[in-house]
């Protein structure tokens, strides 16, 4: 019983996240690009709808990297596969267990998640809808000056002008994240102060 | 259509996702769903630096390698956020905000 509700969740998945891709590809007359476009926003949207909503946390998490996911391949198809590989490694691989072993170490039983909202849910959507559309509009109201169609830059490009020109912010970067591995490993291993 | 080569449908689609992001740190109570909702924050604006870079001319590069370093700032923010946390469910054994209110008794 068990395997074929499963069988039918995941149906029912596939239908919502192929759907409005089909409806671009067939009826609006788009191209392959747009149609995976329309698919991976979609899938991406609902899984972080299902990160912010879902009563089981771990599941959270494990939306979280369908979103992730689903990002890495909207970059691959605005043109920046490197970004889409760091994303995979990055957020993925790391930040991804990173948080399920937190969730792991922080849900006891003895503080069930019944009330997965505060109090203030309710504006809290309103406030978030108002953002965006007001970013929405916003967008649709200003001329960018953009080209007529995305540019791929090749990597080799991309690595000359961050060994150039970003060498100083690469290496602040990595001071940066040495002070937060050591920040991250005293603040987590401290033990109760004596006396 | 032309959605995929529209620099508005990404800047709109990373808009959406901050603001679920941001729906997410405000409404729930757990607080590491609080920090996935940061996350997914980040990622939207992630997003439409990458967006700007692959369609603004004068951002060509720059788009992608301001991304990379927000991924690893991200990645700085994880680690010592999730210590905090994990710090304070040491001292309170509760992972839920609400209750964190030894500075307002």
């Amino acid at each position: 019983m068990r395997a074929w509700l499963y069988l039918i969740t995941a149906a029912v998945a596939g239908a919502v996240v192929t759907t409005p891709a089909l409806l671009v590809f067939v009826l609006g007359g788009g191209s392959v690009d747009d149609a995976l476009f329309v698919a991976l926003a979609t899938l991406m949207l609902v899984s972080a709808l299902l990160v912010v909503t879902m009563r089981d946390i771990i599941r959270c998490g494990l939306a979280m990297i369908v979103a992730f996911l689903a990002l890495a391949g909207i970059y691959v198809i605005v043109g920046a596969p490197l970004v889409a590989a760091t994303q995979v490694i990055v957020y993925i691989g790391a930040i991804s267990v990173l948080i399920l072993f937190a969730i792991m170490l922080t849900q006891s039983k003895a503080a069930p998640a019944r009330l997965v909202f505060q109090t203030q849910a309710a504006p809290a959507a309103v406030a978030a809808v108002i953002l965006v559309v007001l970013v929405a509009l916003a967008v649709g109201a200003t001329d960018w000056g953009e080209t007529a169609t995305r540019v791929r830059l090749a990597t080799d490009t991309l690595a000359r002008v961050l060994f150039d020109d970003y060498v100083l912010p690469f290496e602040v970067v990595s001071v940066l994240l040495l002070a937060a591995v050591i920040g991250g490993v005293f603040i987590a291993k401290r033990e109760k102060e004596p006396g | 259509m032309g959605l995929a080569n529209s620099l508005d449908s990404y800047l709109i689609l990373a808009s959406a996702l901050f603001g679920i992001g941001t729906f997410g740190f405000l409404a729930r109570r757990n607080a590491i769903s609080m920090l996935m909702s940061i996350e997914l924050m980040l990622n939207g604006v992630n997003l439409a630096i990458v967006a700007f870079g692959s369609f603004i001319p004068d951002l060509m590069a720059d788009g992608s390698i301001i991304a990379l370093m927000v991924i690893a700032v991200a990645a700085a923010e994880a680690t010592v956020g999730l210590a905090i946390i994990i710090a304070i469910y040491r001292n309170r054994q509760t992972p839920l905000v609400d209750e964190y209110d030894a500075m307002r008794r």
